[in-house]
């Protein structure tokens, strides 16, 4: 039989729970029988139900909203921009939303390639004049000329009179062959 | 920003709790348990699921707390007043109003003997009262053993006891 004053050290932990079962059964049978040990056990329950009552009384009286609206502002004030801008992005570019992302873009890319056809030209502007430059493999340039309204293409050859007069002795031709 | 506005639904009138019972004043409190959701807000990507989210949140309020209170300047005897207000407002259809007297007498005596703790006795007592947490997850959340825990809440309790014995 244990005494009152070990009975005591241990009266916190068994209303805790934390006492192993043989224990807490010794306990639980010690403060059956002992008057002033269930009084020490209920002055401890008493102050934890006391404390508990008036903390809970307490933040029963702090609204949400306002609340959560100190704590935004601290965010807005005390987070650099670019951690703004990142969270921005985190947000909105989550998993779910990201999954539209793929097919969206195959959806963008295939839109501008099909445009051609629906629209004619739109790449080269409505007065379409589009030209493309090279050299051939006769050092020669090439300009491709095509005009969308009368649906020609001029392929215009001709040689490059500065390059010629670097790398040659003879005169340049002066009139592109067509 | 949604989920996490979810998070200080659930847990803001507990961290309040918590931050409160170290305190003693609620403008303080109230200011404390903000700043822990900003920092908790901050420091989300650290957040391991190893513990559980409430120990973390705790940790950090309890840390804020007590760097508060050594700062604290602020009467304390503010949070006592206005409590009582508080209480009486709860308390309207109340029974015997010796009861309440009594009652009053022992909250009174209550905060002023729990003030009179150290900041780590105040914080064992505190979350085992609100939360009634493991001293394992107390532990956690001071970094301390689950020994320490116990003879900690143990030093609390046997002080709030000699000291409120002639209320109770």
């Amino acid at each position: 039989m244990r005494d009152c004053e070990s009975i005591r050290q241990s009266i916190g932990r068994w209303l805790d729970g934390e006492l192993e079962a043989p224990e807490s059964e010794s306990v639980r049978a010690h403060l059956a029988s002992c008057a002033e040990c269930g009084k020490a056990q209920q002055q401890l329950e008493s102050i934890q139900q006391m404390l508990k009552k008036t903390l809970l009384a307490e933040a029963q009286q702090i609204e949400f909203l306002p609340f959560w609206r100190g704590v935004q502002l601290r965010i807005a004030q005390r987070t650099p921009w670019h951690e703004q801008a990142l969270d921005w992005v985190r947000a909105t570019f989550t998993l779910s939303r990201a999954a539209w992302l793929v097919p969206a873009s195959i959806a963008l890319i295939l839109a501008i390639l099909s445009l051609e056809s629906y629209v004619p030209g739109w790449r080269e502007g409505r007065n379409s004049f589009a030209s493309v430059e090279s050299i051939d493999a006769y050092g020669r340039n090439v300009a491709l000329l095509r005009e969308n309204e009368s649906k020609t293409t001029v392929i215009w050859l001709y040689e490059d009179q500065e390059g010629e007069n670097e790398t040659a002795d003879e005169p340049a031709k002066s009139a592109p062959a067509f | 920003m949604a989920s996490f506005q979810e998070l200080v639904s659930r847990y803001h009138q507990k961290v309040y709790m918590v931050i409160l019972g170290l305190l003693h004043n609620r403008d303080d409190a109230l200011e404390v348990a903000q700043e822990t959701f900003f920092r908790a807000y901050r420091k989300i990507g650290s957040f391991e699921g190893g513990s559980s989210f409430y120990t973390w949140i705790y940790r950090i309020a309890v840390n804020l707390a007590i760097d508060a209170q050594r700062r604290q300047k602020r009467n304390p005897l503010d949070f006592r007043e206005t409590m009582d207000g508080v209480l009486e407002a709860q308390e309207e259809t109340a029974r015997d109003p010796f009861a309440d007297v009594h009652d009053r007498e022992l909250r009174e005596n209550l905060i002023r003997a729990i003030n009179e703790l150290t900041p780590e006795h105040k914080a064992v007592i505190v979350l085992r009262t609100i939360e009634g947490l493991s001293y394992k997850d107390i532990g956690d959340i001071l970094g301390c053993s689950e020994g320490t825990v116990m003879s900690r809440l143990h030093y609390a309790r046997k002080k709030l006891q000699d000291k409120l014995s002639a209320f109770l």
